[in-house]
């Protein structure tokens, strides 16, 4: 990992060229560092925490046993009736 | 408001869904009469597929606000091309099923491509139950 100090004020450049992200330091009071960042749209950008949660999400819903969907599908059946 | 979509044999992610970042292919099968319960199913792996749901039988006045990146990213054209899917988590019973709030599935009808956009909205979960 490459790890480098900045200033209020000082930013990073990722890439170069159209996939050019630039990440600047805007505050820091405590423990906590607001940063902006500037990235072309093809480029996403999440919490990590959060695609994390949602990687955990994705793979505790992906692919139901043939009975869960089953049963699903019968009780919602119930229920629009 | 229809809630009923039609199967769509060849879906194209713009973005792999998180947690599944070989998958790019799916094809959306319905699973039901009423066009409510619905299989977004793999073409690459037999063994992968998700459940999924219209939001509008169950949480009426969800309405995600897709931003101008998906609107690229999808090539959305019209309004009226985009499919929001919920992602279902089969529990045990019915009481137990949730869904994801916080990042739908969009699809477009027209291009058939689609990704899972994450809300900006932290007051959505990524699990609420299915029955309100």
């Amino acid at each position: 990992m490459l790890v480098l100090s900045r200033r209020v004020g000082e930013s990073i450049v990722i890439g170069d060229g159209a996939e050019q992200v630039t990440v600047t330091v805007l505050e820091v009071r405590g423990d906590v560092v607001r940063v902006g960042i500037d990235a072309p749209r093809s480029v996403r950008v999440h919490r990590a925490e959060l695609l994390e949660q949602l990687a955990d999400a994705n793979a505790t819903a992906a692919s139901p046993s043939e009975t869960a969907v089953a049963s699903l599908s019968e009780a919602l059946k119930g229920r629009s009736q | 408001m229809s809630t009923v979509a039609a199967d769509i044999p060849v879906i194209e992610l713009a973005h792999p869904l998180p947690g599944f970042p070989h998958d790019q292919r799916f094809a959306l099968v319905r699973l039901d009469d009423d066009g409510v319960l619905m299989a977004f199913r793999s073409l690459e792996r037999e063994d992968l597929q998700f459940v999924v749901v219209p939001p509008s039988p169950f949480y009426p006045d969800y309405a995600p606000e897709i931003s101008d990146d998906v609107v690229t990213d999808l090539e959305i054209g019209d309004a009226s091309d985009v499919l929001v899917l919920l992602v279902v988590h089969a529990g045990a019973s019915l009481a137990d099923t949730t869904v994801n709030l916080r990042a739908p599935l969009v699809i477009n009808t027209g291009t058939r491509r689609a990704c899972q956009v994450v809300l900006d909205d932290p007051d959505l979960p990524l699990a609420a139950p299915l029955m309100a």
